[in-house]
């Protein structure tokens, strides 16, 4: 991401056309935050968190399973 | 999980065609959704199905979820016979599709994808709008729920250009 496209992109997200499609996704609830922060990396940095997101979400189901919610 | 770019370079390097759909598409084109498995479409020529099987083979496929006295080999014949296969092998838990919703077999699925370097190996990434498609065709609650998001990004992509 050069430097220019990070800087429409910071403002896309931090102020998302009224109407369109991403400010439709603000309002549903997703974070731009993480968009803007995955855009930031290249396909490779992308492909090589993949892994450890997967750990993180395997780790948490484990978890949950090993410690289900008190009555 | 083994990296992705060790996963497809296994695949490459047996020439397999596949390309990256699902989750770890939705991943690698910059959502933020979390997944727990790798999902592809599959060349079914019987070649490609040869290479599946061949490149699989030293991680162990096996059924994902079926009881372990079941015989099963993951061979070229067994590819052949079926469709899709939700794998759990020494890589990561791998799905291999034959066809996908709304969009179809290997052809289309492949004509709907973009090239994304990884690792200095070509890989073949479903795109936005292929995602957006094939998850609009399955209509799923969880589909359904990554719409705005994908929509979303595909803007904020195509206004900036980023890849």
């Amino acid at each position: 991401m050069t430097p220019e496209q990070s800087k429409l992109a910071y403002e896309l997200i931090t102020n998302p056309p009224a109407g369109s499609k991403l400010a439709d996704a603000k309002d549903w609830g997703v974070d731009l935050t993480l968009l803007y922060a995955n855009l930031k990396r290249t396909p490779s940095e992308r492909a090589r968190s993949f892994a450890s997101m997967v750990h993180s979400y395997n780790g948490l189901r484990d978890a949950a399973r090993e410690s289900p919610p008190s009555q | 999980m083994k990296e992705l770019p060790e996963i497809f370079k296994i695949l490459y390097d047996a020439s397999l065609e596949f390309v990256v759909i699902g989750g770890a598409a939705m991943h690698l084109q910059g959502s933020a959704y979390v997944t727990k498995d790798v999902d592809f479409c599959y060349s079914r020529t019987p070649e490609n199905m040869r290479r599946l099987a061949t490149s699989l083979a030293p991680y162990h496929p096996k059924l994902r979820g079926a009881p372990a006295d079941l015989p099963f080999t993951f061979d070229a014949r067994a590819i052949a016979q079926g469709l899709n296969f939700t794998l759990t092998t020494d890589l990561g838990d791998l799905d291999f599709l034959g066809e996908v919703t709304g969009l179809g077999s290997y052809k289309e699925v492949k004509a709907s994808a973009d090239t994304q370097i990884i690792d200095g190996i070509p890989v073949l990434v479903l795109s936005l709008s292929g995602l957006i498609k094939t998850k609009k065709a399955a209509g799923r609650a969880k589909d359904l729920y990554v719409l705005p998001e994908l929509e979303g990004l595909e803007l904020l992509k195509r206004k900036t250009g980023v890849e």
